[in-house]
């Protein structure tokens, strides 16, 4: 059975919404240097003031443009989840994969593994581990796919697991294919869709946690990070900035989110037949 | 029946006891800061660190330093908080009630708006019902929910003023009885929904889309071919078979929630651990950010290792050798 997941993704009504807005921040992450009026960074004597025109998000307590700041912080936001997103899922697949692939002990040592690894919440760990290391962007990156990949790893497994048991390997086997043939020519091709959901859940996690850690206070303070300007924003909330700081900043990380958890949604559906079928009639 | 396999929980736990261990003594710096906090610099004197430097036996090779850990732990000694200065055991059970009244409401409260809603939506399959409600929890689904907790505080107890805007009870207000009790459920409000909010859609999804296979099972036809009430149908047979993924995710589920619960009670200063840890990370109060994290994986790893004996009981199927079940 063959699905083009990209039509899916397209057909489905979240598919569609999700990249429309994943592409629209893109575009305000790529082109932030041009639409942004200020330096993102540069503080000024103008503080706390109210939008205008000169400053269409007013200015936060030491004076800085937050509108510039909210442009800027796209880049930080999707440049954690595609950092994220690609090395939880190289984590997973290497994993994942050789368990199915290798077997034995080495697979039962790794599914035990995963299974202990599942039940401890990785959230808390990352904020603890966080607190000693205060991580940069990079091992920010880094602490969380080393920290959530058993989830992926283990759907990974399964997938790989039933590939190994197709018709087509076994015909490939037959015909006197080598182990590296079966793994490039019929494995991977399969498993990417499942590696391509992996990706969308794993930056939807890693953009949730580093905005989640960096509310806690917990970020690099030279970035310029959604998160921490929440955690900044809210210290004020019994002045009026809320209106024109933290609400926009919550909305611009929510819309990423959403766009991301859209898109996971439309290609889960994709991929479970059951639901397919249905969606399908129902959406149209 | 299958006992669940205790030796992944040990595992689990293992995990969380030398991540503890080692985090502190591997990072670079000054590991009795690390373990003790910031705040012990304050007192530090040639023989208060010679005595801490003997109780963690910090001058001895690791593997020793990690058998007194052990021991310590095993009389309950968590460490001092030299911040709040008591022993950190102490000011977590202080804080440990109104996280686990916060924690265990928002789990019910989710568990069963989620299961109402999901068994409604997936019987109205396609129709506008299902639709918007489904539109509403992936929209929902996108908002963090610390990001939930704010919205709320700024519009009922900043905008509005009709909720009480931080806390889990009025200060000196010396009610007793029903009144104290009231005043504890108004404070109790807005973090719980807050966190159930955020628990919703992804609980909700689950019931929906096992609610749709569910429905087409032959046991379904078979109950509306006898005649029994559509409502009968719905929630006894049909619902009552679609619950199980529910059932069986919520230890992975109070997982969740708990770190929830650390956000939330953040941002309404609700007095629980999830407070105590924020001000033990703006303190570098390491002592109680250790104890706090180990009481709250304890009780996840827990949370899950009794969920995975029950649902042996709930759903015979898993108790049994899945092979004669499997054709």
């Amino acid at each position: 059975m063959h699905i083009n997941y990209w039509h899916e993704l397209i057909r489905n009504n979240f598919g569609k919404l999700g990249l429309a807005m994943l592409c629209f921040v893109l575009f305000i992450a790529l082109f932030a240097p041009f639409l942004a009026r200020y330096d993102p960074g540069e503080p000024s004597h103008a503080i706390f003031m109210p939008p205008s025109v000169d400053h269409w998000l007013g200015t936060n307590d030491i004076g800085q443009d937050i509108w510039s700041r909210l442009l800027c912080g796209a880049k930080n936001t999707l440049l954690v989840a595609l950092g994220v997103g690609v090395f939880t899922t190289l984590l997973s697949t290497v994993i994942g994969a050789s368990a199915a692939l290798v077997g034995g002990i080495y697979d039962r040592i790794l599914m035990r593994l995963i299974d202990a690894l599942i039940v401890i919440p990785a959230f808390i760990v990352i904020i603890l581990v966080a607190a000693y290391v205060l991580p940069n962007v990079w091992t920010l990156i880094f602490l969380i796919s080393i920290l959530t990949w058993q989830g992926g790893a283990r759907l990974v497994r399964a997938q790989t697991l039933s590939l190994k048991e197709r018709m087509s390997v076994y015909a490939a086997r037959t015909f006197g294919a080598n182990k590296r043939y079966i793994i490039v020519r019929h494995i991977i091709p399969n498993l990417s869709p499942i590696l391509f959901a992996v990706f969308i859940h794993s930056a939807t996690r890693g953009v949730f946690i580093e905005a989640g850690l960096a509310f806690l206070g917990i970020a690099d303070i030279s970035t310029v990070s959604w998160g921490l300007m929440m955690h900044h924003a809210l210290r004020f909330y019994y002045l009026d900035v809320w209106k024109w700081w933290l609400i926009p900043t919550g909305l611009a990380l929510s819309v990423t989110i959403m766009a991301l958890v859209f898109i996971g949604h439309a290609l889960e559906t994709a991929m479970d037949p059951r639901l397919r079928v249905m969606e399908q009639e129902e959406w149209q | 029946m299958k006992i669940p396999e205790i030796g992944t929980y040990v595992i689990s736990f293992l995990i969380i006891l030398a991540l503890i261990f080692l985090l502190p003594r591997l990072m670079p710096g000054d590991p009795l800061t690390a373990i003790c906090g910031d705040e012990v610099l304050v007192e530090m004197t040639p023989a208060l660190k010679a005595e801490l430097m003997h109780r963690f036996a910090l001058d001895a090779p690791l593997w020793k330093q990690f058998f007194v850990y052990l021991t310590a732990m095993m009389h309950g000694d968590f460490g001092y908080s030299y911040y709040y200065n008591a022993p950190v055991l102490e000011v977590i059970f202080e804080a440990l009630p109104w996280t686990l009244l916060l924690v265990g409401s928002s789990l019910v409260l989710s568990t069963v708006v989620s299961i109402i809603i999901g068994i409604e939506s997936g019987w109205r399959r396609g129709k506008i019902s299902d639709k918007f409600m489904l539109t509403t929890t992936m929209i929902l689904n996108g908002f963090p929910n610390f990001f939930i907790g704010i919205i709320l505080l700024l519009l009922f107890a900043v905008y509005l003023g009709c909720l009480p805007l931080q806390g889990a009870k009025t200060p000196y207000s010396g009610l007793s009885g029903i009144n104290s009790m009231l005043d504890i459920a108004r404070h109790l409000v807005l973090p719980l929904i807050a966190l159930t909010l955020a628990q919703i859609p992804s609980s909700y999804l689950l019931m929906r889309n096992t609610m749709i296979t569910t429905l087409k099972e032959p046991f379904v036809r078979t109950a509306k071919a006898k005649g029994l009430s559509e409502v009968a149908v719905r929630y006894k047979h049909a619902g009552r078979n679609a619950m199980l993924p529910i059932v069986t995710t919520t230890g992975v589920r109070v997982g969740i929630v708990v770190t929830g619960a650390l956000f939330i009670e953040i941002i309404f200063s609700y007095p629980g651990v999830g407070l105590l840890s924020y001000n033990a990370l703006l303190m570098r109060d390491y002592p109680i950010l250790q104890g706090v994290f180990f009481i709250v994986a304890v009780f996840v790893i827990l949370a899950n290792f009794v969920v995975d004996l029950l649902y042996t009981k709930i759903d015979p199927r898993i108790g049994v050798d899945n092979a004669e079940y499997a054709h």
